[in-house]
């Protein structure tokens, strides 16, 4: 911003400014004039369904909110902490818990080698990778309720999979109960997740300059030393960024459990987002669900403080989780 | 960040540039500039190509023999149809509310694409362009809002909502308005995150013109700003469509059966149609290939702007 459009504006709108003393008149355009207003009706929007809500889920998890009492839920009984007791003395949540936190970092950890292979199998151009790189992405296009609802079908117990296996002479498994449940929401869940690391890997990867290649060429290194030694530092910021939203988005998942196995899901695969669910809109205890709601929000927070601490907010050309 | 990490390897090029006439690239023959780049060797690079591209093919390919199968054969757990049928695409219409839900998700996110783009813009220009207190404090707002669990709002919003109709008269839940706010709400601080990137990418100099000559800060945002974000716009359109499309979480809880979106018509009948003696998986199949394909369609459509914004906000 060069400084005689500064003063050429300043002047403009000297007579406004009034009794000003001069040193303010050199102000930018930029701090005179704030259109401040046009924050509102975000800020409307937030307030009214996040911020407002916010502040009644910690006042609804301190009542006994139930079907009995939510038409008059103002007057519904106070019991402070009650609900945050017995979630953890009496109900799934720590099994839950441990559930959400398993879930998430184990599909994270699977879907990193995967989707930094893809990257750097589809770097080099040679003919069909624009079709190879679509098709990478279609798994993470598909919303969550059809690969959901496919999966469940191709799992059923007379289903493909089941066919597959025994076909190929493998024991033919339950997978939408018991204890290999867990494993197929995690199975799923990779399957949709990994194009988003392939994604962040490869926008590192773009960042890698030519000279680079050339000087691991001259100094004769091996692909996997090269691989190793050079072009994985590039990598290790996006993808350790990637790894947190990952990990952030595998914890909030809903729709594929929900469409995989239903509410209430068998024990194996009860995840955070599936107990609050069907605690609150199964059960009806709404107190109770809005207590575990809160509670697994500390789940979140970790991930999410080094997710807000990576991201640079305030840079003139560059901006958060991009490149 | 990468500046950090990448500091050991800028080295690697000082040291050899004193080498290396300035441009050796264009020196070389085809053949060896490839092996100059080349990360992966090629078996490894052909071999693991086909092993993902299988992975993606065979479930997505099962879809679509699925939807062109009986039902009773799908049940079975046949992978290829032993006669192709069309019938599933014609009754998928009457045996599930589809047209419905279509219409209503169409519209809901149709609708959230358009206002949250706009408002989005508007937002992130006061953003970029304006310094005020708060400023930094909104920023991470936005970052921190998008990972918000909906399981932690689902409820008081659907108390709030409640109330709305309990106590002021006014129904929210089981309209479109409810939603159509919801998933706004949620789409907004993403947008907005959208169109903060892409603004600062845009020079100031234009919109100075416009002030000198005259303009307001409404009038630099619409006839300025706004012509010249179209691609960003796009980006965050597309994605908060996305949002009300796929969501399951909320639509489940705020619609009644004639507000439906199609997520839910899709989720409500994978449920009760293993109830039946009858499972109706081909039909099912067909109807899951006809709610991802407005999605995938613009997806294809749109790619290249995309591809940068799933890593921008990191969506999903």
């Amino acid at each position: 911003m060069s400084t005689t459009i500064k003063k050429d504006a300043a002047l403009r709108r000297a007579p406004e400014l009034g009794g000003q003393p001069p040193a303010k008149r050199r102000r930018t355009v930029s701090e005179r004039n704030r259109p401040l207003w046009m924050l509102t009706p975000g800020a409307l929007l937030i307030g009214l369904i996040i911020i407002v809500p916010l502040i009644l889920g910690i006042y609804i998890a301190m009542l006994q909110l139930d079907q009995y009492t939510i038409r008059k839920w103002i007057s519904a009984p106070f019991i402070g902490l009650n609900n945050f007791v017995e979630a953890f003395t009496s109900t799934d949540l720590v099994h839950a818990f441990g559930n959400s936190v398993g879930f998430s970092v184990i599909a994270t950890v699977i879907t990193v080698p995967i989707g930094i292979y893809a990257a750097l199998a589809t770097q080099n151009a040679y003919r069909g990778r624009s079709l190879v790189r679509s098709m990478f992405l279609i798994p993470y296009v598909l919303p969550s309720f059809v690969v959901g609802s496919f999966w469940r079908t191709m799992l059923q117990h007379d289903g493909i999979i089941n066919k597959a296996l025994t076909g190929l002479g493998l024991p033919a498994g339950q997978w939408l109960t018991g204890p290999a449940s867990f494993w197929v929401l995690i199975l799923v869940e990779v399957w949709a997740a990994w194009p988003f690391i392939y994604l962040m890997a490869l926008s590192g990867l773009q960042s890698v300059d030519q000279e680079v290649h050339e000087a691991a060429a001259i100094d004769g290194a091996l692909w996997w030393t090269k691989l190793r030694y050079v072009i994985f530092p590039y990598l290790r910021g996006p993808v350790a960024l990637a790894c947190l939203i990952a990990t952030l988005h595998h914890m909030n998942n809903f729709s594929l459990a929900f469409l995989l196995f239903g509410v209430p899901a068998p024990f194996d695969v009860q995840v955070l987002p599936t107990l609050v669910y069907s605690m609150s809109f199964t059960s009806l205890r709404f107190g109770m669900g809005a207590a575990m709601a809160l509670i697994s929000l500390l789940l979140i927070a970790i991930p999410l403080y080094f997710y807000l601490k990576a991201v640079r907010l305030d840079t003139g050309t560059d901006a958060g989780g991009k490149k | 960040m990468s500046n950090q990490t990448s500091d050991v390897v800028n080295e690697v090029p000082l040291e050899t540039s004193r080498v290396l006439p300035s441009k050796p690239a264009t020196r070389k023959t085809g053949r060896q500039t490839a092996a100059v780049y080349r990360l992966l060797p090629t078996p490894l690079l052909v071999g693991g190509t086909i092993v993902l591209c299988a992975m993606v093919a065979i479930p997505l390919l099962y879809i679509v023999f699925s939807s062109m199968n009986s039902d009773v054969e799908v049940a079975r757990g046949a992978y290829f149809p032993t006669e192709f049928t069309l019938a599933n695409y014609t009754k998928i219409w009457s045996t599930l509310p589809l047209g419905n839900g279509l219409m209503n998700s169409v519209m809901i996110a149709g609708l959230v694409a358009v206002v949250s783009s706009l408002l989005g813009i508007i937002t992130a220009y006061v953003l970029v362009r304006f310094d005020f207190v708060g400023r930094i404090t909104i920023l991470r707002g936005l970052i921190g809002l998008q990972s918000v669990p909906g399981g932690l709002l689902l409820l008081p919003v659907f108390v709030l909502f409640a109330s709305a109709g309990n106590y002021l008269g006014i129904t929210v839940i089981g309209t479109y308005w409810g939603l159509f706010l919801a998933y706004l709400t949620f789409a907004l601080p993403f947008s907005t995150w959208v169109m903060v990137t892409y603004l600062r990418g845009l020079p100031k100099e234009l919109e100075e013109a416009a002030r000198i000559d005259g303009s307001s800060s409404l009038g630099v945002l619409f006839r300025i700003i706004f012509p010249l974000s179209w691609p960003g716009l796009v980006v965050s359109g597309v994605f908060s469509f996305l949002l009300g499309w796929n969501d399951v979480m909320f639509a489940s809880v705020l619609t009644r059966p004639n507000t439906q979106t199609v997520a839910v018509v899709l989720q409500i009948f994978g449920s009760s149609a293993e109830g039946g003696a009858l499972p109706l998986y081909g039909q099912m199949m067909a109807a899951s290939l006809v709610c991802a394909a407005p999605v995938v369609i613009l997806y294809l459509i749109f790619q290249r702007f995309l591809v940068g914004g799933m890593t921008a906000g990191g969506v999903k």
